[in-house]
């Protein structure tokens, strides 16, 4: 195992740990909290873009996600001044039963993909993640997805309006 | 690539979306002042302008070129069209619906779910797939939750978001899986490659995994629980535009995954001789969803919602004709489905009308329907029967081509198995069917209930899909023809 494997088990790992506290967190319910766990979630996996060596993404990440996007969450939570949320009862037997069924799933995908080896034999040498790499495959190849995009993000922005609108009576 | 090139494949979105900014920008700036009527008569007939000019140019123009994401055989226009014909549909009947006061974003957001399904339409690239699919779905998320005087259509649309986020995340782990192993994203490729590589269990889970996400989109059982909520509590007109254009969306693309892109990891679900491969998996996908749907609608006592389980049930019959060759899989799919579409269409809009009338969809107020609304209660007879199969009806004819392709495929008679289940299963959709008309037709109407209030644009609308059932229920052939001149263009792949 070579020094980058084991970064990026620790990057994995780290991104799998704080994202089930975003949404289960076992000491708090404060959506700050959640918010914080957020943005370690996000800077772990812009490690894993930098192993793979998408510098470029990676910063994006950071940047846009951890920078930006985390900011406005803190705003909103602040701003609506949200209280710890309540803790929901849950029924034991139903979260057992839930969890040995995710489980079993998650033990027969991590045992395919150790099986298969995914990915051995690629030549890491021709990834290539720098600006001008990423503006050609974005603005060429990936031209029409990109655009579609724009799309979508016209339709949450609309979404969004629409539905946190106060309807005037 | 030439960008103009592009463009040209792609006009037909291109000028949808110019419309849907249109609608939207024409209510924001210069209709605010005006009265619900006008900006809905204006806006509303804008939208349907956009989808007539649109089929008009599918229509007159065939683009020749290509772009390595949009391959654009010969029946993904008539598909096009059938879709913006639903959309148009799903238009008139919200001509006079009260259900919001965003009509400008209301439409908009409609229009931009139909450009989202004729991208799905045109692609034959995993993630164009994915990102056209995620168009779509947030659009109707957010066309659920429009209603908002009414805390069911919230939580609806809340609980259709959430189920379909896990299924779009099983739906792209499942991509990742299989961009893994293949190294490709585009269908043909894939194939290509999956030809020459040893299956191995990674394959089957990557699969299984895009499977479920699609199992999601066309509610096909066990993954069905957001449908009836969300038939029953979104505003009728959404109901039904989900229930028709986006399965004809859906189910065109999931037949173009596992048959171009899936080919060669067929399977077989011969009795005795189950095979791993899709196969199997869409044959028991197909079973749970004729049973569930066909059971639980018996005891359902509101029309949206035993419309919702008959939805289900008739996903399952449409995942039968997968199991035939190619050529013959695809025709009796889409004839399947597009029948389909144009019937639970009619039937949403009837829905529609007696709702706009002051009822509800409870089965006592279709009570007396047909001294009420004469012409619309025979158009919902229609409707009725054909969804249950009845011969002359196009329903009976989809379902035919159906069963048969089943056992014309590589499994033969071993299928058999599948026609019993959907055999017995159709036999007992006739009661549910039945009990909706014998309120419409048998008993009394109230005594303190006047005529329906029909809106005419959405009276024309729902007749015409009455006599589109009916014809293609004289003349399949009409259909089944264009889809298999669609079909043979290319016959090399899909």
């Amino acid at each position: 195992m070579s020094a980058s494997d084991i970064i990026f088990y620790i990057f994995a790992a780290l991104t799998l740990v704080c994202g089930i506290l975003v949404v289960a967190n076992p000491v708090s319910r404060n959506p700050v909290t959640s918010a914080m766990f957020l943005v370690l979630t996000i800077i772990s996996m812009s490690g894993l873009f930098v192993l793979l060596h998408a510098f470029f993404l990676a910063a994006v990440q950071i940047l846009v996600y951890a920078g930006a996007v985390i900011v406005l969450f803190l705003f909103v939570i602040m701003l609506l001044d949200l209280k710890e949320e309540q803790r929901r009862h849950v029924n034991r037997v139903v979260a057992a039963l839930s969890v040995i069924v995710v489980m079993v799933i998650a033990a027969a995908i991590i045992w395919t993909i150790w099986q298969t080896k995914l990915g051995d034999g690629l030549d890491s040498a021709h990834l290539e993640g720098s600006l001008r790499a990423v503006g050609h495959l974005v603005f060429g190849k990936y031209i029409l997805p990109f655009e579609i995009l724009s799309l979508v993000l016209l339709v949450a922005m609309v979404g969004v309006i629409l539905l946190s609108k106060k309807e005037l009576k | 690539m030439n960008p103009l090139n592009l463009m040209r494949l792609v006009a037909p979105e291109c000028i949808l979306v110019i419309f849907a900014l249109t609608a939207l920008f024409m209510d924001v700036a210069t209709l605010r002042e005006q009265s619900a009527k006008v900006r809905q008569w204006v806006v509303g007939s804008l939208s349907g302008v956009a989808c007539l000019t649109v089929m008009i140019w599918i229509a007159c123009i065939r683009p020749e070129g290509s772009y390595s994401m949009v391959e654009l055989p010969a029946v993904s226009f008539l598909l096009k069209e059938v879709l913006l014909g639903l959309t148009l549909v799903t238009a008139l009947i919200s001509f006079d619906a009260k259900f919001t006061r965003h009509i400008g974003e209301y439409y908009a957001l409609l229009l931009l779910a139909a450009v989202g399904l004729m991208l799905l339409i045109s692609s034959n690239n995993l993630l164009m797939i994915f990102v056209a699919v995620e168009l779509v779905s947030l659009s109707l998320y957010a066309m659920t939750a429009l209603d908002k005087t009414s805390p069911a259509s919230a939580e609806a649309a809340l609980k259709y978001f959430l189920f379909g986020s896990v299924a779009a995340a099983f739906m792209l782990f499942g991509i990742s899986l299989l961009y893994g192993v293949t190294g490709q994203l585009q269908l043909d490729a894939i194939a290509g490659k999956l030809q020459t590589q040893h299956l191995e269990p990674i394959h089957y889970v990557a699969l299984v995994m895009t499977l479920t996400g699609f199992a999601f989109k066309i509610a096909a059982a066990p993954f069905h629980l957001w449908a009836p909520d969300v038939y029953q509590a979104a505003p009728t007109p959404i109901a039904s535009f989900i229930a028709s254009a986006s399965k004809v969306g859906s189910f065109f693309v999931l037949a173009r995954i596992v048959l171009a892109g899936f080919g060669s990891a067929r399977g077989g679900a011969g009795w005795g001789h189950l095979a791993a491969g899709w196969v199997p998996v869409l044959a028991i996908l197909a079973t749970v969803s004729m049973v569930i749907g066909n059971l639980v609608a018996i005891v359902q006592t509101r029309v949206k919602r035993l419309l919702a389980y008959s939805a289900i049930a008739h996903g399952g019959y449409a995942l039968m004709a997968l199991l035939a060759d190619e050529q013959r899989a695809v025709s009796s799919l889409l004839f399947y489905v597009i029948t389909y579409a144009i019937t639970v269409l009619g039937a949403f809009g009837v829905v529609a009308m007696v709702e706009h009338s002051g009822g509800r969809d409870r089965f006592s107020d279709f009570a007396g329907l047909s001294r009420r609304a004469p012409l619309l209660s025979f158009c919902m007879l229609v409707f009725l029967l054909s969804l249950a199969g009845i011969p002359p009806l196009s329903g009976f004819f989809g379902k035919f081509y159906v069963f048969t392709a089943a056992i014309s495929g590589p499994d033969h008679l071993q299928a058999f198995w599948l026609l019993i289940v959907g055999g017995a299963t159709s036999v007992v959709s006739i009661y549910y069917y039945l009990q909706v008309l014998k309120q419409i037709y048998v008993a009394p109407a109230p005594a303190n209930v006047g005529s329906l209030n029909i809106s005419m644009p959405a009276q024309i609308g729902i007749v015409a899909l009455a006599i589109a059932v009916i014809v293609l229920g004289f003349a399949p052939g009409l259909l089944l023809g264009r889809l298999n001149d669609g079909l043979t263009l290319v016959a090399s792949n899909l």
